[in-house]
């Protein structure tokens, strides 16, 4: 295995009371298509967070593609992509806008952002919508719009927190296309989920989250092991014994009211 | 199975609503218990106060009057805080099997349920005894106030009602933010009417009550009065128009929440009409220079436009920096010194700046890996805040001279207005960064819940520390206004004033700077909890 694009080391986030992340150690492979899997809750936003540098660890290291996150953000900010979960984009602003304000803040040259937003606008399906205001996007064009801002300024590493949550199956079909394409050229994506089919469907390597802890890492093949889906395999990981509910439910169902 | 009555689960429902106020952390249950305390004790002074006027002259016109604002007060407070009551919205009981007769009862009975009414109730009660005098303007007195009371009821219902579509729609929402513009209008034009009344007397609420006093639900009061006046028939017709009133709303919304109910919900479908326009660059943007400063002036001042938060932030500085020096200038009372008070609104933009952002300030910490990136950045809203604020404050201290022919004095209130900017902007990017603060975008608040210390901190600390800022140049001023011969050299404290000014932006934002660099997820953590 060649380089890799993300070690944590002893990773800790507390919120008051509610440890969310506890001390977590994690390699992540470059080149690869990665999937960070756990149940809601877990603290896969999180770590995604942190490891982005939008949240500060209580203790432990972070570093992308060999730099620091914290003590070298010029060398990180460059090279990563973000899409998070739950923020918000600059809604008053229209699609086209959203990535001209976005590239050239990233310090690209007008004339080659508005070159780039246009392909990218053109791939993903917005072109249009790209005069209309962000705030009357639906989900999945806000998370499309999102990804095309990730990616203008050609990142190394790409983090995605649930990038198909409330996406639909078109929209979906079109960001796993641009995707798909991204890594094929060596690019890392990483990018969390609670589908466990979408996962199996999509990464070569997966890393599977519960309850603040990294239970399994490894490929495909290593984590699901002899369970016959990645499904039943991450069941088994985290614990969850599947309840017999024969007979507390014995009304539902049937013709009788 | 018989389908149980649903008033009492509808009231019930209210009740349980308003308990689960309470069920909040302690800086919110304190802020829910003192408002509803404060609200019933201004109810219960006011009825004293309407019951103590009771056998004044002009007793009827203010009573009548007051019913009016009442029910006009109803009528619009489901457009401004839609929030208010989660039993206002129908769409949340679409899919429960209801039928339209028992549904609006119940909601009307629910409605009756809360501050509001009881508020209400305080109120029509005091203006009723005011007026009423024998027995039989008493039991007209009980009637009326009941159906005074359900006339605003059913009014803001039907209003809420007719309009779910607008207030679930995002334009909607947009408008619901400016209702802090429409309510500090119209606290000027109450400001501006009580001052008359306070000069000419309450005589010149007469005319108007005699034509209010026929509309609902002011006619059900009215009818109170003309009871004690033994005029009967007048009783009975404003006590029937009112009556007519409860009946044509109840049909209203009923008719509306019949449609409602068993039509899609119309808030996903895109408004018609609304096709995007064509968002071509303007020329501002062509003018602007290039790399980060130019990108993010662009963004700012897009933003001032486009984003109702920031809109009505904007337009009530303005406002309020023109209207008092002007005003104060043309009744007489005014001084060249009060044109400062725009640069001093305006300067309040500075503050909180990444607040403004919201959480999509995680895009700008995305780009910020140096204190020279957080400098640009800052720099440019300074910028973009000094393009609209130079020759705004410019304009409002050239017209209060004007209109006070001071010319003399032009130069040294220009030189303070702008020390006074500056100020302000340099304490406005330090807070910033140091004290940074959501702001909710639903809603009239500015303050997320429990960081109103913070806001306190960041807006209050802020403008002191400027004035103190300011300390040099105004004392300048007083002793070249004061010293023999001083009056010659005032002409000094023009570019004195401007360029102490543009020292105090530069060291405030050199300052500022490296604070945000590094305390960029502290910044998105206290902005993201609108």
């Amino acid at each position: 295995m060649g380089s890799s694009a993300v070690r944590v080391q002893g990773l800790w986030k507390r919120f008051g009371q509610q440890v969310a992340v506890a001390g977590i150690d994690l390699e992540l492979p470059a080149g690869k298509f990665i999937g960070l899997v756990g149940p809601n809750g877990a603290g896969k936003t999180t770590t995604l967070s942190m490891v982005t540098g939008l949240l500060r660890p209580d203790h432990g290291t972070v570093e992308v593609v060999g730099h620091d996150v914290w003590r070298d953000p010029v060398e990180v900010k460059a090279r990563i992509g973000v899409l998070p979960e739950g923020l918000r984009l600059f809604e008053r602003l229209s699609g086209r806008e959203l990535l001209a304000y976005t590239g050239r803040l990233r310090g690209l040259p007008g004339a080659e952002v508005d070159k780039r937003a246009t392909q990218l606008l053109d791939v993903l399906d917005l072109a249009g919508d790209q005069h209309k205001l962000v705030v009357d996007y639906s989900t999945g064009m806000r998370k499309k719009i999102g990804l095309a801002s990730a990616l203008l300024h050609n990142p190394e590493v790409l983090f995605l927190d649930e990038p198909f949550e409330g996406v639909d199956p078109v929209s979906a079909q079109t960001i796993r296309g641009v995707l798909e394409r991204y890594t094929a050229s060596g690019a890392t994506v990483v990018f969390s989920s609670h589908v466990m089919e979408l996962v199996e469907s999509l990464c070569d390597w997966v890393a599977v989250m519960a309850a603040g802890r990294i239970r399994a890492t490894g490929t495909l093949a290593e984590v699901r092991g002899e369970a016959p889906s990645l499904q039943r395999a991450f069941l088994e990981l985290v614990g969850a014994q599947s309840r017999d509910a024969g007979s507390d439910l014995d009304w539902l169902g049937g013709g009788s009211r | 199975m018989s389908a149980p009555a649903i008033t009492p689960v509808f009231v019930r429902l209210k009740l349980s609503l308003l308990r689960n106020g309470l069920r909040r952390s302690g800086a919110q249950r304190v802020a829910y218990i003192a408002s509803a305390v404060i609200a019933l004790l201004f109810a219960v002074l006011q009825m004293v106060g309407l019951i103590a006027l009771r056998g004044q002259a002009h007793i009827d016109a203010l009573v009548v009057l007051l019913t009016a604002v009442l029910g006009l007060g109803w009528a619009v407070m489901p457009l401004f805080f839609p929030s208010g009551d989660e039993t206002l919205d129908p769409t949340r009981l679409v899919m429960l099997p209801l039928r339209p007769r028992p549904l609006v009862r119940a909601l009307l009975a629910a409605s009756l349920v809360g501050i509001g009414p009881l508020f209400t109730v305080c109120l029509l009660a005091g203006s009723a005894i005011a007026v009423a005098r024998g027995g039989a303007a008493y039991a007209v007195g009980v009637v009326a106030v009941v159906l005074a009371l359900l006339v605003c009821v059913a009014f803001a219902r039907a209003v809420a009602a007719a309009n779910v579509r607008l207030l679930s729609s995002r334009k909607g929402r947009d408008l619901a933010v400016l209702s802090g513009l429409v309510i500090a209008i119209g606290a000027q034009v109450v400001n501006f009417g009580a001052q008359r009344l306070g000069s000419s007397g309450l005589g010149e609420l007469d005319p108007v009550a005699d034509v209010v006093g026929w509309l609902p639900p002011a006619s059900a009061i009215g009818a109170v009065h003309s009871v004690s006046e033994g005029s009967y028939g007048v009783a009975a017709a404003q006590l029937a128009l009112s009556g007519a009133a409860l009946v044509v709303l109840i049909a209203v919304w009923s008719r509306h929440l019949t449609r409602l109910m068993t039509s899609p919900d119309g808030s996903t479908l895109p408004a018609a009409g609304s096709a995007a326009r064509e968002r071509t660059s303007s020329g501002l943007g062509r003018l602007l220079p290039a790399g980060r400063t130019g990108t993010v002036m662009e963004r700012s001042l897009r933003y001032v436009w486009r984003d109702p938060k920031t809109k009505a932030a904007w337009v009530t500085s303005l406002a309020i920096g023109l209207i008092v020096p002007v005003f104060n200038a043309w009744q007489g009372t005014g001084s060249v010194y009060f044109a400062c008070f725009a640069a001093g609104m305006l300067g309040i933009q500075m503050y909180n700046q990444f607040g403004q952002d919201t959480s999509a300030f995680w895009i700008v910490a995305m780009t910020i890996s140096s204190t020279r990136d957080a400098y640009v950045e800052l720099r440019a809203r300074a910028y973009a805040l000094l393009l609209i604020t130079l020759p705004y404050a410019t304009l409002v201290t050239v017209v209060t001279t004007a209109m006070l022919g001071d010319w003399r004095r032009l130069p040294e209130a220009l030189g303070l207005s702008f020390a006074l900017l500056g100020a302000m902007l340099a304490t406005g990017a330090w807070t910033s960064a140091r004290f940074p603060y959501s702001i909710p975008q639903e809603g009239y608040k500015n303050v997320a819940p429990g960081q109103t210390g913070l806001a306190w901190i960041s807006i209050f600390g802020g403008m002191i520390a400027a004035a103190v800022l300011c300390a040099p140049v105004i004392a300048l001023t007083i002793w070249l206004n004061v010293s023999a011969g001083g009056d010659d050299w005032t002409w000094l404290l023009l570019p004195v004033g401007a360029a102490y000014a543009a020292g105090l932006t530069a060291a405030g934002l050199r300052l500022a700077a490296p604070q945000t660099a590094r305390r960029l997820p502290e910044i998105l953590g206290a902005v993201s909890k609108g």
